[in-house]
This record gives structure tokens, sequence and C-alpha cells, in this order.
């Protein structure tokens, strides 16, 4: 597990540069509705009127009226964005960044298959979601608890689990994508999980791409519908899961024969 | 004996980057114990082949093989005793020194500590630099330490002394010429002529791809070529003469030589034929 470790160290400071910038955002989101929160109540009836921004937004199901509803709605879909773009840069750097930083003829010569070298790479990337999304996760709770508001641990486990999934699902597309070129392509992995997550908020107002619910993993981690259903949509969440595996899958067979030249 | 198989052995290899040549069936054999130096021009295929070898690169037609051991199926098992130095040195930037050379022995499995510093002493690296701090000389030498803490039985270096000033690049050898005596084979790529006349045994000589020769390399400068340098009629003539040194004289005949010497020619002479040759 060496490279493991190694991978991790490679990671830290991007890791904790990401994890505190969110956290610490939505915490503050979190902690500000204090201060919204008059005025907010007072709109929560025409926020939940304003038809399909309403639906995108997950605002007719919700009311902003609670924090609960504030946090499903607001706070969710900024920490879905925010970590899925985290894991997209992961995901599309895992591999290339060896090739775009000419230190593969140094690993790759190193007696290492290459199926372990992909295989502990992508432990680390697991590793740094689910960190992420537990120390995040952390922050949100503490702020609940600031805030004096009573905590529904089985929603939050639920969308928080719900996230980490996405967030994977979505690394591991890129890393797909990065085992086919030899560039470091962290811009194609933002624009990937952004279209993604507009993709969702699309496919709820326009019935004729309704289907997208099942290409884009926002659909399943959508805290509103979590919160409001108390549980996840298990056919979306096995087919996010499928997707995951066969693109994990494909990627590692792509790699084992792939040229690397510097 | 288990020492028996060669060190390198390649058959036919051919290797396209799509359609772009990269070797075309090229065959070669590096004994146990041997220097061999590996020459030809800028993008002649030494790189591509010593990818090859090292599977960093797949190639469809042709075997090859290091130490006895098939270079596609038994990969690992090659990579444990080469110790491969690549024409770029670089490494993780954020790193120290000293941590990418534990790094490389851990992946290994091996506790290298005291070949390690025995290297870095010799090589002088300051193990707490960090690379991004680092010139190209100084880390190429942590690519030597890399290549050699673990007392491989063969080295494989592509342009090894690029970017290492003259005290280094003699310090290098001597190191290798230690390891040789202790029967590590060596292949390395060169451009420089008087390195591989000095240090290596035999040679091969690559060009556009294809294998051009391979010999000792005291038969491959061994030669007949002479370089004459003349005045004749009053005119100054300075040329590299290839074959019957009789019909040279001959043609003088009738002309007036004022002066004139024959010596042998210079080493890259002998070797710019080879390269030249075919490209009339
Ligand atoms: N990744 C690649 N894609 C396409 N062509 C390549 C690639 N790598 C090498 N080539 C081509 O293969 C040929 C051999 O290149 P190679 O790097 O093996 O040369 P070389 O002998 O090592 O040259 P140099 O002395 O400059 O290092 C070159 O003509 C080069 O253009
Ligand atoms: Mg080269």
């Amino acid at each position: 597990m060496t490279l493991y470790k190694h991978e991790m160290k490679q990671n830290s400071k991007g890791f904790l540069i990401w994890t505190l910038c969110v956290g610490l955002t939505c915490l503050g989101c979190i902690l500000l509705y204090s201060s919204l929160e008059n005025s907010v109540k007072d709109m929560a009836d025409s926020f939940s009127n304003m038809g399909s921004v309403s639906t995108a937004l997950g605002m007719d199901k919700m009311s902003l009226a609670t924090l609960r509803g504030y946090y499903a709605t607001e706070i969710a879909m900024m920490h879905n964005l925010l970590g899925a773009m985290f894991a997209a840069i992961l995901g599309t750097g895992l591999l290339s960044k060896e090739e775009a930083g000419h230190t593969s003829e140094f690993l790759y010569t190193l007696p290492i298959r290459r199926e372990w070298v992909v295989f502990q790479k992508y432990l680390a990337f697991l590793s740094n979601i689910l960190l992420f999304n537990l120390i995040c996760a952390g922050m949100y709770l503490l702020g609940f608890l600031y805030m004096g508001e009573e905590i529904n641990g089985k929603e939050m486990a639920l969308f928080h689990f719900a996230t980490s999934l996405m967030q994977i699902e979505i690394g591991t597309v890129c890393f797909l994508v990065s085992a086919f070129v030899k560039r470091n392509l962290t811009g194609a992995g933002l624009g990937i999980s952004i279209m993604l997550f507009a993709a969702d908020m699309m496919c709820r107002i326009l019935p004729a791409i309704e289907n997208l619910k099942y290409v884009t993993p926002f659909y399943y981690s959508n805290a509103a519908d979590i919160f409001t259903e108390g549980r996840l949509n298990g056919a979306m969440l096995a087919i996010g899961a499928g997707i995951t595996i066969v693109s994990f899958l494909i990627a590692l067979f792509r790699y084992r024969s792939k040229d690397l030249t510097p | 004996m288990e020492n028996k198989e060669p060190a390198i052995e390649i058959k036919n290899l051919t290797k396209k980057y799509g359609k772009h040549r990269g070797v075309i069936n090229l065959s070669l054999k590096v004994e146990r114990g041997d220097i061999f130096g590996f020459l030809g021009p800028n993008g002649a295929g030494k790189s591509t082949t010593i990818r090859s070898l090292l599977g960093l690169i797949a190639f469809w037609e042709g075997r090859a093989s290091i130490l006895g051991m098939d270079v596609k199926s038994r990969q690992k098992d090659i990579l444990k005793e080469v110790g491969y130095m690549p024409s770029e040195a670089m490494f993780y930037p954020s790193m120290k020194a000293g941590d990418i050379i534990r790094f490389a022995a851990d992946i290994r499995g091996l506790d290298c500590k005291k070949e390690a510093s025995m290297l870095c002493e010799r090589l002088g690296v300051d193990l707490h630099k960090r690379i991004d701090e680092l010139s190209l000389g100084n880390r190429k030498k942590i690519s030597i330490v890399c290549a050699m803490q673990h007392k491989p039985k063969l080295f494989i270096f592509d342009e090894p002394t690029s970017g290492l000033d003259p005290l280094m690049q003699a310090e290098f050898f001597k190191l290798i010429l230690e390891y040789n005596k202790q029967g590590a084979a060596c292949f390395l790529s060169s451009h420089v002529l008087s390195e591989i006349k000095t240090y290596c045994r035999h040679a091969a000589i690559i060009r556009e791809g294809q294998l051009i020769c391979t010999d000792t390399v005291e038969n491959l400068t061994k030669t007949n070529a002479k370089r004459i340098h003349m005045i004749k009629d009053g005119k100054e003539e300075n040329f590299v003469y290839k074959g019957d040194l009789d019909k040279l004289f001959a043609g003088f005949f009738g002309h007036h030589i004022e002066d004139i010497t024959i010596e042998e020619p210079q080493l890259d002479e002998i070797f710019m034929h080879y390269y030249e040759e075919g490209q009339k």
C-alpha cells in the first residue's frame, strides 16, 4: 500500500483546501439562516409558487420557512455541485497526472503491476471522497446544533450517503475519460459535472427530457426528494452503481495496455 | 547455470505509433556481463526500443526477453531485476529527494538504505532539497540512485549522461564499471561517441527505426578509411578516403603534391558514415 499512502499525501493539500472551502461555505450559509429567517419566512410561500423554478430547486416540496427545508434545497444543492466538481478534478487527474507530470516512466518502471497501481490510486480517490463528505457532514451537524435545530439523523445519513455515491460516480466517469487521453482534462471533468447538474434541474421541468433522470446521478442525490420521501430511490442508485463499476472496469482494462509515453 | 540466457534478446521487434514508424524489425542481443551501447541520431527509435522492453508501450510484432523472461508476460519479475533511468529525470515536484529514493525502495519492498547512502555520497545528492528546487543534472543524480540502489542484474539507461557535468559523468561510469565487475549488464543509449568507445564492449547503431549494424566497439571503430589532408597543385584538400590506397596514389600521377598527411579518422567521422549511409 505504499502507493496508496503516497497518493493520499500527494492529494492532501488539494483535499484540505476543498474540504475547508466547501465545508466552511456551506456552514456559513447554515449559520446565516437566522438572519434570513424572518425575511425568508414571508417569502417562503411565493418561493414555492414560482412554477418550474421551484420545481427545479425542489422548493415545491420543501419550504424555505424551516432550516430543514433551507438545508435540503439550498445547502445540499451547493454541496452536491461542489462535491461533484471536487470528484471530477480528482478523477480526471488520478491517472493522467503521471503522464502530464512526466512521472509515468518513473512510476511504471518500478516492479508494480499496472492493475495494482490503478487499484491503489482508485482507493485513494474513494478515501478522499468519503473523508470529504464525512468532514463536511460533521460541520453541517455542528451548524444545526449551534442553531438549536432538531436533527433527523436518518435523512441526513441517507442524503450524505447518496451524495457520496453521486460524487464517486462522477469521479469514476472522469477517471474513465482520463484513461483514454494523454493530457490532464480537468476542464472537461468540471464540464461533465456541471452538465449533469444542469441535466438534473432540466429533466425535472421538461417532460420531454424526463428520461435524463436515469443518466444524471444528481437525480438520486437530490436532498429535497430524499427528505420528503424519507428513503433513497433504489432503482436510480442501482443504475448509478452499475455505471460506476462498469466505468471503473473499462478504465482498468484500457489502462492495462495503454502506451505510456512522456 | 542460471546466467545462460542473454541479458536482453529482441527478435524482429516492430512498433508503430499509428501510421508513424517507431522501430522496424529490430533484432538485438546483449549478453550477460556486457556493457552495450545503443547509438543513433535523434528520432531513430532508441527510446522506443527501450520503452518496449520495459513494457511502457505495447508492441504487436516480434518478441523480446530480458534475463530469459518474456517482456510481456513477466513484466513485474523483469522490473525487479532492472535498474532503469529515463532520459527525462522527472519526479513528483513537491517531494524531497530522499523521499523519492525511499519511495522507489519501498515499492520494491526492499531496504536499500546502505547502498543508497553510498550512492548519494558519491554523487553528491542533497537529500533534503525538494525536486522542484533541483536542476536537471541534480534530478539525473536522483534517477541514478533510484536505478542503482537495489543492485539490479541489468541496467537500462536512456541517454544517461546528458545534463551531467564531466566529473559526474566520470563518477557515473565508474559506478557502472564497479557493478559490471559484480556481474551486472548494462544497456545504454547515447549520442556521445567517445563514451561508447571508452566504456562499451559492444554497440549497435540504429537509424530511422532500423538496426544498421551491431558488433564489438573495436570492430565498429576499426576501418580502412583515412583522413587525408594535402596540398595538391597549390590547392588545399581535406577529405575522408575509404578504399584502396593504391588507387588514390595512382590519381596523383601528373599532379604536384606539395604536402600530405594521412591519419586515422576521428571517431565521429566513422559514425557519421554509419548515420548518413543510405540517406543519399
Ligand atoms: N508517442 C509517440 N507518438 C508518435 N510518434 C512517436 C511517439 N514517440 C516517438 N515517436 C516517433 O518514433 C520515432 C522514434 O522515436 P524515439 O523517441 O524512439 O527516438 P530516439 O532514438 O530516442 O531519439 P532521441 O535521440 O531524440 O531521444 C520518432 O520518429 C518519433 O517521431
Ligand atoms: Mg530518446
